[in-house]
């Protein structure tokens, strides 16, 4: 190299040098720091702003009664979506959807200008609309496939099956508590986009379709579901109560057979319902079951040894409780009673001497082990514990005294009719349920709730079913009988607690009971709120009990027993299944029988009373039918094509 | 004009190579940032191509030219050159053409150009032949005199505004300043009142006491410090560009393959942003020959400035050399996220005729110091 003369000058040149070579190497280590070592980062980045996903949702799972008739399912539907970037004339192309969809111009047209990547237009259009949105072949407007519930026939037990949000997400009932089961897995269509959002013709797509969700069987019958329909509505009209539960269940196994509620909404309009008016009060509301908790207060005290079929009481009236008086329905007093008689007297100052004899603790933890007061574990949402404070000095007798007969309480009609379950079942406590199975392409699965348990002895249950046998039989039910079966159960009247107070004009009625009462298939459970003119349940509960439980009993195959008192001929019910309406209708009619057509098909699904059951000439027979459905896949190609 | 055969000899081959290297990277790389968009417009995919080969052949025959005459002789025109600049500095405020929010071009028949660019090679012609008496560098008359010559044309430019370039002034005149055998005290003592000086007028426009710096130029210096404090606005160049560098990975996605190039994440992608495309496309590997290309050529001007036969020859070497440093660093670190975002080309690859004169005009000023030397090396 040259000799340089000038040392400063060439120093300060080799400065330079070092200078740029510094930077040189630290820019280089930037380099290396951005594109090796957070390589995967700035990838991940790079793919996540150019790749668009749009979720595609799996079907939702349908809903079916226990006989597989399908109360809630789902069909395939589209959904319009734009990609705003893409649409070249929001004008003409919102005057387009807008004719199709029967949408507002505007609401479309501001949705074409948003700067997002993309905009929901419509969901849940039908196959025409999607079919001439496909047509319009328009830029930047596309169509996935989505699905929409459909009830095929009808609003069957609305406030039990619940209802699904726009986007096919379970809001209530049995959709919101089995959401996730029902709910299938999203797929997605993928695409590439530039930074404007347009589509990259021959960039990256995909299509994964979503896959179907699990099915539910519900323990419910679509036809006894029916028939609690009509006698839950039939007794608030004639009755004029402002509201009326009938639940019905299978006591050996808890199965929810039934659950109808007046009055009630339409599923498919459900948001121009009061929430108040789409509650499942069979779970979600408390109430105070009055004279029909005699029967588990008379179950825990036989089961406690603390009274016998043997004992006896006279009532005067009332029963001294701590310096309270405790008096009876009856002012007069029933006089001197056997332990039978108390229960068809429905005798308030014995049940509450119960309580006392059985000690606040004793009589707690009964009632506890029955559940009353605290959640069964139904699978719903929203289930209601009830009100049962545990025993203390705060608590004074006169409180256990009272809820001895059924009131200073609130349990959920469900408790109720679990513990009247129990009593039915030999003691055994099977906690009501809806769901019979969970069915998915791997196989089906049993709901997930408690076992069932002794609550009580054999023997105890035995004697208590007796003894509400007796209360049908000579006592204060007696118009709950029905020919040919027996009945047993108990009638109860509360008054209504109204802030606080009890109310002295608003009452609640109701029945609980089971039958027959040696072999019992069914438990049912009939409340009525505020009921007009006569309330007591023993004049108006009981009869809708025997109505309603004289046609479940032969629709479930219970064969009648002993003479039948009506003086009608009996009949034996024509198996119709298999018929037309028309050719049904006649043969029925040819042996007598009044006909009603229930469901707009042409095909025979059920009959009640069952075919070759013995019933009385001249009984309605009800005549299901299938629906027309609506198909479950759609012809439209993935707007893909992947 | 005859060149003498030893001429040909003593021409920096190395450089001329490594800068011809450079340029053909850019070519395809500019194609490769700007063919889908041009074609989008309706443009031939060439077109900026096109255009880069003609400043390409437009430079290389003034480079010719200048490598020609003797660079000695140059003093005699540096006066005019100067103050031909100032003007047609002045002109750009009132004529110009805004681009960006920016004054910074001239229509000068078919060509629209640079005054910023060409203020550069003046500058630096103005330095050295200032420079070149030493006193002048270490007095503090001489010295005030030389940041006057600098802070002229660079309040111009300020005006314009371009903030980019009038930083290349500022390190313009401390790399002459600083070979020119200036007092380190007083080295000191400058850099450090420009270094509060500028602190100072960004704090006062933080605070908004005083509007030194306007409100997106005090955005566009602070965001990369934070891009995603603006992610949509001011960051999103600085976000896309490190991704785009970040998601090139070792050996890069390809030429043609860069998806924040090609599916127009990246911003101006042919221009300022050009390095981007680079490491996204060609990947560590790729940016690390460019940034040595760089560092070569830069190394050959600095060799070059330290052989010259005279000290006026040195100075003009280090600053058009310097001129390639200054721009290499403003704009690679702004796309590397450690600058703050400014409108530099990165000479010889950027799209751009007036920035592709005058880095070859710069290069031809080397070339022209180098071939004078006193000795044949060799």
């Amino acid at each position: 190299m040259k000799k340089v003369t000038d040392t400063l000058v060439h120093r300060r040149i080799l400065g330079l040098l070092l200078i740029v070579l510094v930077i040189t190497l630290f820019s280089s280590g930037r380099l290396a720091y951005l594109q090796l070592w957070k390589n995967d980062f700035f990838q991940t980045k790079a793919l996540e702003q150019r790749v668009q996903k749009i979720p595609v949702e799996g079907l939702r799972g349908n809903i079916y009664d226990r006989n597989g008739i399908p109360l809630a399912i789902s069909v395939s539907a589209h959904t319009v979506y734009a990609i705003p970037a893409e649409v070249d004339d929001p004008e003409g192309t919102a005057r387009k959807l807008a004719s199709i969809l029967q949408m507002d111009y505007d609401f479309i047209l501001q949705r074409l200008q948003k700067r997002t990547a993309t905009q929901w237009i419509k969901k849940k259009i039908s196959d025409q609309e999607a079919h001439e949105i496909i047509a319009l072949n328009s830029p930047g407007i596309g169509v996935v496939p989505t699905s929409t519930r459909v009830y095929p026939y009808g609003s069957v037990v609305p406030q039990v099956l619940g209802f699904v949000g726009i986007d096919n997400q379970g809001l209530e009932g049995l959709e919101l508590y089995y959401d996730q089961f029902l709910r299938g897995t999203p797929g997605q269509t993928v695409f590439e986009r530039d930074a404007h959002g347009r589509v990259i013709e021959d960039g990256v797509r995909g299509y994964q379709p979503g896959q179907r969700g699990g099915d539910l069987v519900l323990t419910i019958d679509y036809f006894i579901q029916r028939m609690a329909e009509e006698e839950v509505r039939r007794a608030c009209y004639e009755t004029g109560s402002r509201l009326g539960l009938i639940v019905v269940t299978d006591p050996k196994t808890g199965e929810i057979l039934a659950t109808a509620i007046h009055p009630s909404f339409d599923v498919e309009d459900f948001s121009s319902y009061a929430p108040e008016n789409r509650k499942n009060i069979a779970v979600t509301d408390t109430y105070e079951p009055g004279s029909t908790f005699k029967a588990v207060t008379a179950a825990i005290a036989l089961n406690e040894g603390v009274a016998t079929l043997r004992s006896g009481f006279f009532d005067p009236g009332y029963i001294r409780v701590s310096g309270w008086n405790v008096r009876c329905w009856n002012r007069g007093g029933h006089g001197s009673q056997s332990f039978v008689e108390t229960m068809q007297n429905s005798c308030n100052p014995y049940y509450a001497k119960l309580a006392i004899d059985l000690g606040d603790q004793r009589y707690y933890n009964g009632l506890t082990s029955f559940n009353l007061g605290y959640k069964l574990g139904v699978d719903f949402p929203g289930e209601m514990g009830g009100t049962l404070r545990s025993p203390g000095p705060a608590i004074p007798l006169v409180t256990w005294a009272n809820i001895g007969f059924g009131q200073g309480l609130t349990v959920t009609p469900l408790q109720l009719i679990a513990a009247f379950g129990a009593i039915a079942n030999e003691g055994i406590l099977s906690v009501p349920h809806y769901v019979k199975e969970l069915v998915t392409e791997e196989g089906s699965f049993p709901p997930d709730i408690p076992e069932q348990r002794q609550v009580i002895g054999k023997e105890a249950a035995d004697t208590t079913r007796y003894v509400l046998r007796s209360a049908i039989e000579h006592g204060s039910g007696k118009r709950a009988e029905v020919p040919g079966y027996s009945v047993a159960g108990k009638t109860g009247t509360a008054q209504l607690v109204e802030g606080g107070r009890y109310s002295h004009s608003k009452m609640v009625t109701s029945f609980a009971g089971f039958a027959p009462s040696d072999d019992p298939q069914m438990a049912g459970l009939l409340v009525l709120w505020e009921p007009q003119g006569a309330f007591y349940g023993g004049i108006i509960a009981s009869p809708v009990f025997a109505r309603l439980a004289a046609k479940i009993l032969p629709y479930l195959g219970v064969e009648r027993k002993g003479k039948v008192e009506s003086g009608l001929r009996q009949v034996v019910v024509p198996d119709v299944g298999g018929l037309g309406i028309g050719e049904a209708t006649r043969v029925l009619q040819g042996v007598q029988f009044r006909v009603e057509v229930v469901g707009e098909g042409s095909r025979i699904i059920g009959q009640v009373p069952a075919p070759l059951a013995e019933v009385d000439e001249g009984t309605m027979v009800y005549i299901y039918t299938d629906v027309d459905f609506i198909p479950t896949t759609s012809d439209l190609p993935n707007p893909y094509g992947a | 004009m005859r060149i003498p055969r030893r001429y040909w000899r003593n021409l920096d081959w190395p450089l001329i190579l490594a800068v011809l290297a450079l340029i053909a990277i850019g070519l395809v790389v500019i194609y490769s940032a700007s063919h889908s968009q041009l074609v989008a417009v309706g443009l031939s995919p060439f077109y900026y191509v096109q255009r880069q080969l003609f400043a390409l052949g437009l430079g290389l025959i003034l480079a010719i030219v200048i490598v020609a005459i003797d660079y000695r002789a140059w003093k005699r025109w540096t006066n005019l050159l100067y103050l031909a600049n100032l003007l047609l500095l002045g002109g750009v405020l009132v004529i110009g053409k805004t681009v960006f929010g920016s004054q910074r071009w001239v229509r000068l028949g078919p060509l629209s150009i640079q005054p910023s660019e060409l203020a550069k090679i003046a500058l630096v012609l103005v330095l050295a032949k200032f420079l070149e008496k030493k006193e002048n560098a270490q007095s503090l008359k001489g010295t005030g005199q030389a940041f006057l010559l600098t802070l002229i044309p660079m309040g111009l430019i300020l005006l314009q505004p371009d903030l980019g370039t009038a930083a290349i002034f500022v390190g313009l005149f401390f790399t002459m300043w600083f070979v020119a055998e200036a007092n380190p005290k007083h080295l000191l003592i400058t850099g450090l009142t420009m270094v509060i000086g500028a602190l100072g007028a960004i704090t006062l426009s933080i605070k908004g006491w005083v509007k030194i710096i306007k409100p997106y130029q005090l955005t566009r210096l602070l965001v990369f410090l934070d891009p995603y404090a603006d992610r949509n606005g001011a960051g999103w160049n600085i976000i896309q560009s490190m991704i785009a560098i970040g998601s090139g990975g070792f050996l890069g996605k390809g030429i043609l393959n860069g998806t924040q190039s090609s599916l127009h994440f990246l911003p101006a992608n042919h221009t300022d942003f050009v390095f981007s495309v680079v490491a996204e496309e060609f990947g560590f590997l790729g940016s690390l020959v460019v940034l040595a290309l760089y560092a070569f050529v830069i190394w050959r001007g600095l060799r070059i400035a330290a052989l010259s036969k005279d000290f006026y020859g040195t100075l003009l070497a280090t600053g058009a050399t310097s001129i390639f440093f200054f721009h290499l660093i403003i704009n690679v670190g702004m796309t590397l996220g450690i600058m703050p975002v400014t409108g530099l080309p990165l000479p010889f690859i950027t799209a751009g005729g007036s920035t592709m004169l005058t880095s070859l005009v710069a290069v031809a000023i080397v070339l022209n110091v180098g071939l004078r030397r006193m000795k044949i090396m060799f």
